[in-house]
């Protein structure tokens, strides 16, 4: 295998240009469009023997089908043409060298038309690892002290001091610093500030915090300046009282997202009028709402973007039971009647809740404390929840082909859907409802877990993780997609 | 190839659903770790010729056999039932 060509397909494109494998390419190897698909699907047999293989492939010079059953060679000695384009992977063979050359310019062609076919039949763009950038390279040759990160490795742990009932941050805070994408995205140093240097940015102070934990230092941190800044932006939840650490996570994400719109330009700012930012990457999903008339059973339907679940324990059971309950149709009643565009009145009707889009991390709260005009109190009840979670059954589109029936329908949904998360972080709240105790468990590597308890970091185990009582469920997406970025 | 065969094979390419099944696997064998396996299987039998060359073909034989014996039971189930399924639900349209 050579990696710069060879003579005879150098020859070939100084005659020709890159043209004919552009063509060749993008009908037969990687469809560019829905009439290419027609050619591809049509013609992909070898002209000599009929058979749909073993490796097709394509004379470069006449676009004469055959395979590499002795075909191509036979067609080779005959007319005397050499290259041969492979229409599974677009590769080049060239009969007088007997290998595949491999060219940089044919190769970035066969790229394009990659992304563009993944465009155009709406699927994810192919994996592309990462290649340093003429800077980056640089960077790398100058900086020459390298960390190896072994899957036992405890960098990235690091206790937090107790500044007084400050465990309802703490455990938010080791939570964040562990959620996977929010990590890559500090320490890849993504955060371009405006605000630079005038000490009142929360997102730089959070910049700095994770590099602080992953230092490789391990004595505990002390989160004065981030408490100060928060008691700035979010002043209902200054104090040193004991607060709750659902509200301080909601909080912090609101008091993040706005301090990322600061930095970025207007234009920026909105993608089809969502905010873009990294929060909003990573936390936001969309909560759709169909509410049913009873009696022309007319659908108004509105979606929200959410940042986290809350989610009723009714008593002892499972979060897939909890998301069970959460997302099923719900009769409205005659006390709750709502105006029916349709029929112009106010009638009865049904109302659901799915999940339209997910996020990347899925955040569920279990709503343990119960606070009503007679009593305040918290419910212990043990509510079971997976390390693997696949959310498939509360999607929206999922419920409608349910709904509607599998047998009219078209391709079944989520066939090429992945909708799985794993557990990467849970919080959990010891003790009575005014004598509480907040800790968390965080995952570090794929099934190594810890327990954070303020300054104190120590080995727990998976079962020690699902055996506890969750308060607030944290999840990420197993498989990332990879967006296209087609112009 | 039967005739039947044959038809199922195009349609599934005229829509895409060959592609979009070609995806799924691809990724399911990187999630799995297989094709950092095969990788490495690659560079075994490079690294053993270290004087002499290497060819396409010589990889493809040396290299299948055993790539094909480590692509997991739960990937090749998935993939079947989600092709059949998919095949029995376009059948009658
Ligand atoms: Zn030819
Ligand atoms: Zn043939
Ligand atoms: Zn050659
Ligand atoms: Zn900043
Ligand atoms: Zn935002
Ligand atoms: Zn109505």
């Amino acid at each position: 295998m050579n990696d710069n060509g060879c003579i005879h397909l150098s020859n070939f494109k100084a005659a020709k240009g890159t043209n004919p494998y552009k063509i060749v390419h993008a009908f037969f190897v990687s469809c560019t469009s829905f009439e290419a698909r027609r050619y591809k699907a049509t013609s992909c047999l070898c002209f000599a023997c009929g058979q749909p293989g073993p490796r097709m492939h394509s004379c470069l010079h006449c676009i004469y089908f055959a395979c590499y059953a002795g075909h191509i060679q036979e067609h080779s000695k005959s007319k005397k043409h050499f290259l041969y384009v492979d229409l599974s992977y677009g590769n080049v063979y060239c009969t007088q060298c007997q290998d595949y050359i491999y060219d940089r310019e044919l190769t970035e062609i066969a790229m394009s038309h990659r992304l563009k076919e993944a465009k155009s039949l709406g699927i994810s763009a192919p994996f592309m690892p990462w290649l340093p950038n003429t800077n980056e390279a640089l960077a790398l040759r100058r900086l020459r002290k390298r960390r190896l990160i072994s899957p036992h490795t405890t960098i990235g742990l690091r206790g937090l001091q107790n500044l007084g009932s400050t465990c309802f941050m703490n455990c938010i805070v080791q939570t964040l610093i562990h959620t996977p994408l929010l990590r890559d995205y500090f320490l890849g140093e993504k955060h371009k500030c405006k605000a630079q240097g005038t000490g009142k940015c929360l997102v730089c102070e959070v910049s700095k915090l994770f590099q602080e934990f992953y230092s490789g230092a391990k004595t505990p941190l002390t989160l004065h300046r981030l408490l100060h800044l928060i008691w700035t932006h979010a002043r209902h939840l200054a104090g040193y009282e004991q607060q709750d650490a659902h509200e301080f996570f909601i909080a912090t994400l609101d008091v993040l997202h706005r301090h990322c719109m600061n930095g970025v330009e207007d234009t920026e700012k909105k993608e089809n009028g969502r905010c873009n930012c990294i929060i909003d990457q990573i936390f936001t999903g969309g909560l759709q709402s169909d509410v049913v008339c009873t009696s022309c059973s007319g659908v108004s339907t509105t979606i929200d973007p959410f940042w986290d679940i809350s989610l009723d324990v009714a008593g002892p059971g499972s979060l897939q039971a909890c998301l069970e309950r959460f997302t099923r149709a719900e009769h409205l009643g005659s006390a709750a009647k709502i105006k029916c565009s349709k029929c112009r009145a106010y009638r009865e009707s049904t109302k659901q809740l799915t999940l339209e889009t997910l996020p990347i991390v899925a955040s569920f709260h279990l709503k343990r404390f119960e606070h009503s005009s007679q009593i305040d109190r918290k419910i212990s009840a043990f509510v079971s929840f997976p390390a693997e979670l696949d959310m498939t059954p509360f999607m929206s589109s999922h419920r409608r082909a349910v709904d509607v029936g599998v047998d009219n329908n078209n391709a079944p949904e989520g066939i090429f859907e992945d909708n799985r998360y794993s557990l990467f972080a849970v919080v959990n709240h010891l003790g009575s409802l005014d004598a509480g105790h907040y800790t968390a468990y965080v995952r570090q590597m794929k099934g190594s877990w810890f327990k954070c308890d303020d300054h104190m970091i120590t080995r727990a185990s998976l079962r020690e993780v699902l055996d506890s009582e969750g308060y607030l469920l944290f999840y990420h997406k197993t498989v990332l997609e990879y967006e296209c970025d087609v112009s | 190839m039967t005739v039947n065969n044959t038809i199922a094979h195009q349609r599934l390419i005229l829509s895409g659903d060959r592609e979009r099944f070609k995806e799924l696997l691809r990724k399911r064998l990187i999630e799995c770790g297989w094709r950092d396996q095969v990788r490495m299987l690659c560079r075994d039998v490079v690294k053993e010729r270290e004087n002499s060359d290497v060819s396409f073909d010589m990889l493809v034989n040396r290299v299948t056999p055993r790539a094909r014996a480590l692509v997991p039971d739960t990937v090749k189930k998935e993939l079947l039932q989600k092709i059949k399924t998919h095949l029995l639900t376009q059948k009658d349209q």
